[in-house]
């Protein structure tokens, strides 16, 4: 017995293939009877990607932005993969437009195919819901903030506030939005639309694809199936050219609840985003709720307004729905053409495309488990303000926050700061609320404006001088000031390692003198005992103590 | 190809004279559409199996720090949990458990061992009463050098790299293929 009569007797595979094939095909092979036949292929395309995707994706909102960056950048393929899922979403809206579309056109609403007609409708709409849930997944700037949106203009509808809180799954965006949204996508939708798409494939079977003229019996294959397949390829084929040409898709910035993205719906929603320009504040019911409900609703009752009004009223619906598709392409086209030619919106576009630039390059190292967010503690930048925060900002102000107990950070040894310190160690600012009291202050008494500035362009001298401009007189006359006039030197060394009352002032204000400090401050040639500051040379690794020598340096250049 | 008959077509001759074409036709369609299903599940196999090359953890291999020299290197076996940053998948873990080991002077040195079991990697504890470490698992016993006594263990315990600095033990944690007699890295 062969493999294929074994299979035909148990499960009728040959005979399913033979009735499927020589089924009668009312009219004869035609282009427009493809369309449901791509968008079948392209709903098992869906499904097979999206099973794949789900096998990284994590649907929580501290892990999705970081599982999808991973997934799409790191995973082999991932970008294809989430490539072919992002553009499938669209090219499906698309076909399941022009398959309302090609059953209006052929008149296919008729009885007795009225029930096919509204499960095509309800395609559509199951369609759009599948973008709506899809696109917040990523949890990322753009995803974010389009069902933060959303939900909003939801809860302005009657019923909107209980639907809102049910798809949020609370009063905030969160891990259970996230969780709901991804259930909604993969479960909930997914299966009403095979159902549809079974029931609408059954009718067909049933009463043929549409009503025919030519009652010559035509059977399914060859003809319309060779066109059936060569419609699905021209749907495959879009699709990865798509994806093949933006690489991908887009992924921006981890969510955040705090910036200011300009939040822009997907193509296909753009043009209920215009339809709401136009009808402001109380109004704003008539674009999201009763426009698009009377659209609907027109459409469900086109095999009505045909049955009673025959000629006229196959007009009307052909005429309601080619203004329906005339309308949301001109708000479509309205609203692409308004944010090309925003200027502060293609600026923050930029910007957008920026710091997902960034997050994502961060992304590569592995994301802290607790957010998206948390990407950015990957910059080394964001490390070094941690650890400053940490460690060092009880005690020395940075910016006007923190600290008072101990010299205050901010602009750290610049001209300013020297000058103002020679003027008065003992201020709050400086060492005023330290055991350091030793130091005079120099007042305008004991040193001229012009004195001041010499001895500080001295001090300056001793530091990481390269690629700056200096006078080397008010250099001279500053050291002759420190040693002689001043009698600086008689508390502050200026060689290396020698030590004195005073810490030594070789090479201070650069990294490595700074690094000593942090290391341990009370070193004979620093601050010896009168040291307050932690040794912290115990508490810190080396590269950390580094980078924080270079963030308080970096003060004096900002 | 069944003969069809028809109104134009009563014997059914023209269906006959176009079967072979209608066939090959669908033969193409057939083709075409395996095709397809190729164009798609070839790339999302490739994606799935990214694991197969790729590891999607990292973090062993290094030194971790595991104690002051002083409370380490009794007879008595000390379980130690040793910390280190952790990349898991998307996740980067800082400080986060990796593994245990069972730190004792043997011998006059200082010997660290697993707390995998090289059976088949359930966690090794220590009878204090009979002087072992044992697997409640699979009853394996292992001696304080980490010999197999009685068990399944295909190996004594493994040793894992110690590291003497001036005043803390490290130790370099390591996970080993479970349930052969040769000691393997994990890859």
């Amino acid at each position: 017995m062969s493999m294929r009569s074994f299979l035909d007797e148990r499960i009728g595979l040959g005979s399913g293939w033979r009735a499927f094939t020589h089924r009668p095909w009312p009219g004869g092979p035609a282009l427009r009877h493809a369309v449901f036949a791509a968008l079948v292929f392209l709903f098992v395309q869906q499904a097979v990607l999206g099973i794949v995707l789900a096998a990284y994706y994590s649907p929580s909102a501290s892990d999705a932005w970081a599982s999808t960056a991973y997934l799409n950048d790191q995973v082999a393929l991932g970008w294809f993969i989430r490539g072919l899922h992002d553009h499938g979403a669209s090219v499906f809206v698309v076909l399941a437009v022009l398959h309302v579309a090609a059953l209006a056109f052929a008149g296919a609403y008729r009885r007795p195919r009225e029930l096919m007609w509204l499960a095509a409708i309800a395609v559509l709409g199951l369609a759009l819901a599948e973008g709506f849930t899809g696109n917040p997944l990523p949890w990322d700037e753009k995803g974010f903030w389009a069902i933060q949106v959303e939900l909003g203009i939801a809860e302005q509808t009657p019923g909107g506030g209980a639907i809102k809180r049910l798809i949020q799954g609370g009063s905030a965006l969160g891990n259970l939005t996230v969780l709901r949204l991804f259930v909604l996508h993969v479960f909930v939708l997914p299966l009403a639309l095979l159902g549809l798409l079974a029931f609408i494939a059954r009718q067909r079977r049933r009463h043929g694809p549409a009503a025919a003229a030519d009652a010559r019996s035509h059977t399914y294959a060859p003809g319309q199936l060779m066109i059936d397949v060569l419609a699905m390829t021209v749907t495959s084929a879009i699709v990865a050219t798509m994806t093949m040409s933006a690489h991908g898709t887009e992924l921006f910035a981890p969510a955040d609840p705090t910036s200011g993205f300009q939040a822009r719906p997907e193509w296909y929603f753009l043009f209920l985003y215009k339809l709401r320009h136009y009808f402001e504040g109380s109004l704003e019911p008539i674009a999201t709720v009763v426009i698009p409900g009377a659209a609907v609703t027109f459409l469900a009752a086109a095999p009505v307004i045909d049955a009673l009004a025959g000629r006229i009223g196959r007009i009307t619906v052909l005429a309601g729905l080619s203004t329906m598709l005339a309308g949301a392409g001109l708000l479509t086209a309205i609203a692409m053409a308004d944010d090309r030619g925003d200027e502060s919106y293609g600026k923050a576009l930029e910007q957008a495309n920026k710091e997902s630039v960034r997050a994502r390059n961060l992304a590569r190292e592995g994301v802290d488990p607790r957010g998206g967010g948390a990407v950015y503690w990957n910059d080394p930048e964001y490390k070094v303000k941690m650890l400053y925060t940490e460690h060092c900002k009880n005690c020395h102000a940075l910016d006007g926050t923190g600290g008072g107990e101990a010299p205050d950070l901010t602009d750290y040894a610049s001209t300013e700061w020297l000058s103002a310190l020679i003027r008065d160690p003992n201020d709050p600012r400086f060492f005023g609320k330290t055991k350091h009291d030793t130091m005079e202050a120099y007042g305008p008494d004991k040193l001229t404006e012009e004195q001041l500035a010499d001895t500080v362009a001295f001090l300056e001298s001793m530091m990481d001088t390269e690629g700056k401009m200096l006078d080397t007189d008010a250099i001279d006359r500053g050291k002759v000031l420190w040693n002689d006039e001043l009698d600086c030197n008689n508390c502050h060394e200026i060689e290396p390692g020698k030590d004195n009352e005073g810490p030594n002032l070789y090479a201070h204000g650069t990294t490595s003198w700074v690094n000593r400090v942090i290391r341990d401050s009370g070193a004979k040639d620093l601050f010896g005992e009168h040291a307050q500051m932690p040794k912290f040379a115990d508490k810190l690794s080396d590269a950390e103590i580094s980078s924080l020598a270079a963030f308080v340096v970096a003060q004096r250049d900002r | 190809m069944v003969q069809i008959p028809s109104d134009d077509d009563p014997n059914g001759t023209i269906a006959t004279a176009t079967s072979s074409r209608r066939s090959l036709l669908t033969v193409a369609a057939g083709a075409l559409g395996v095709g397809l299903a190729a164009s798609v599940l070839g790339p999302a196999l490739v994606f799935l199996g990214h694991p197969l090359e790729h590891d999607a953890t990292a973090g062993d291999g290094e030194f971790i720090p595991a104690g002051p020299i002083g409370q380490l290197g009794g007879s008595v076996p000390v379980k130690v949990d040793l910390f280190a940053d952790r990349v898991d998948a998307w996740n980067r873990v800082v400080q986060v458990k990796v593994g245990s080991a069972w730190v004792l002077q043997q011998g006059g040195e200082l010997v660290a061992l697993s707390t995998v079991c090289p059976h088949l990697g359930c966690g090794v504890d220590f009878d204090a009463g009979a002087n072992k470490f044992y697997c409640a698992c699979h009853k394996s016993y292992f001696a304080l050098d980490g010999a197999v006594e009685s068990g399944p263990s295909p190996r004594a315990l493994d040793r894992l790299d110690v590291e003497k600095g001036e005043k803390l033990v490290s130790i370099r944690y390591v996970r080993f293929k479970v349930g052969i007699e040769a000691k393997e890295p994990i890859a």
